[in-house]
């Protein structure tokens, strides 16, 4: 398994997270997935272009995202998926998403992103019409949250 | 350019005359000056101005500091430095403020120009691309299902339920663009309609789901390829790109529309209809 084009998004979750307050970060397994990727809960996707072009996705069961919404708006309780913790999660993963492009750029590989795309329900089939998806998995604060790149 | 209120903050008159004289040259409004940062926030807060020129020297503060403050009252207004002191650290102090370009002085007039222009240009362009985009992206859909189904195509503005959201009708595609300014198209329809598209196409009644669903890619990949080829050709600024689709297959997903500038269409065809989503959102402005 390459994991060269996943560790620019391990650093990036490492230096963001915990600047909002996260207090526990564990990095979980890497696996390989082939075109598709099955999720439940809220996934966000953003598109790469530049030296490489794919795709990176953020899977979070629902229960998590709310945490995670919460946590970034200050504790701010979240009940429900509103577009007040929509945006907090689209605004996290832009903010991840570009960081790992700082990460590249170290690289002297030049990428730049999209705006993201919220989508949440059950069995979320993702085809993201690559062979290779690296996918690694964190715990923070017990949140389960995959990140998912299928770059070339 | 022309129109822009700026205010000078500088804590020597000489300075403030000599910049005040240069972008009134240049067709700007000074609306305001001031000799220190007190003076600076409260003056920004109630004129609001375009651009800020900012001194790094302050007799109650720095530049830095103070460019800090007045983000978080004037968003929108943009900050040059333009101090005597220049190395890498206080540039990178600088761009960590929120601070958009730095100028060493004694500043000249063209440099002062250029960095405007450069500054603001991007504004402009965002609202050529808002002017134009509905436009291409209707061209770019048209044209590729009146020559590729025939029949009646028709567009029509579609005013989301939800604010904000869509629920799928099975198959939907994302496709960012990136470029100076960047966006999102999204076309959603049901697995039927896709079907029926991808059979009239390729005149085989015996493709499959799979089929229909890898038809719904490129076809979305092919609409925002054709309408960003529109777009770059009124403006090779804007310089968008496409990034590789996301399908995304399921029964009961809802996709979030978010909080930028989009306009959605029902597309309907004789073999059935789709929702088409586009969005654009301003571009951060690099560094000059």
């Amino acid at each position: 398994m390459d994991l060269k084009n996943i560790n620019p998004f391990i650093d990036a979750v490492t230096e963001i997270l915990p600047q909002f307050g996260f207090q526990s970060l564990i990095q979980k397994g890497f696996s390989e997935k082939s075109k598709k990727i099955i999720a439940s809960g809220v996934v966000i996707t953003l598109g790469i272009v530049g030296d490489k072009k794919g795709n990176v996705v953020y899977c979070i069961n629902q229960e998590g995202a709310k945490q995670i919404a919460s946590i970034m708006m200050m504790g701010m309780p979240v009940e429900e998926l509103d577009d007040m913790a929509q945006s907090a999660l689209s605004e996290l993963s832009n903010m991840l998403t570009a960081n790992a492009c700082i990460n590249f750029s170290k690289e002297a590989v030049n990428v730049d992103i999209s705006v993201p795309t919220l989508l949440f329900g059950e069995n979320i089939e993702l085809n993201l019409n690559k062979e290779e998806i690296i996918c690694v998995e964190f715990d923070v604060d017990g949140i389960k949250m995959e990140i998912c790149v299928a770059l070339v | 350019m022309k129109n822009l209120r700026v205010m000078i903050v500088d804590d020597s008159t000489f300075s403030i005359a000599v910049l005040k004289k240069m972008l009134e040259k240049d067709g700007l409004e000074v609306v305001a000056t001031a000799l220190n940062m007190k003076d600076a926030i409260e003056k920004a807060k109630a004129i609001k101005p375009d651009l800020i020129t900012m001194d790094m020297t302050l007799p109650d503060g720095n530049g830095i500091e103070c460019s800090r403050e007045l983000l978080k009252h004037v968003k929108e207004t943009k900050i040059i430095a333009i101090s005597s002191m220049m190395d890498e650290e206080i540039i990178e102090k600088a761009k960590n403020a929120g601070i958009k370009a730095y100028l060493q002085k004694p500043v000249d007039a063209d440099g002062l120009k250029a960095a405007i222009e450069k500054l603001f240009a991007g504004e402009e362009l965002y609202q050529i691309l808002q002017d134009n985009y509905e436009e291409a992206f209707k061209e770019s859909v048209f044209t590729f299902l009146k020559s590729e189904l025939g029949g009646e195509v028709e567009l029509e503005n579609y005013q989301l339920k939800y604010k904000g959201v869509r629920k799928s009708s099975g198959i939907s595609v994302a496709v960012g663009m990136i470029g100076r300014h960047k966006g999102r198209l999204i076309i959603d329809m049901s697995s039927n309609t896709a079907l029926n598209m991808v059979k009239k196409i390729v005149q085989d009644e015996n493709q499959t789901l799979e089929e229909a669903i890898q038809f719904l890619s490129e076809f979305t990949n092919v609409i925002a390829g054709n309408a960003c080829s529109l777009l770059n050709g009124l403006n090779r600024s804007f310089g968008l790109r496409v990034s590789p689709p996301t399908v995304i297959v399921g029964e009961d997903i809802t996709i979030s529309i978010g909080d930028m500038d989009s306009k959605s269409f029902m597309i309907k065809t004789d073999l059935g209809e789709a929702f088409m989503n586009i969005g654009v959102q301003k571009g951060d402005e690099s560094w000059i």
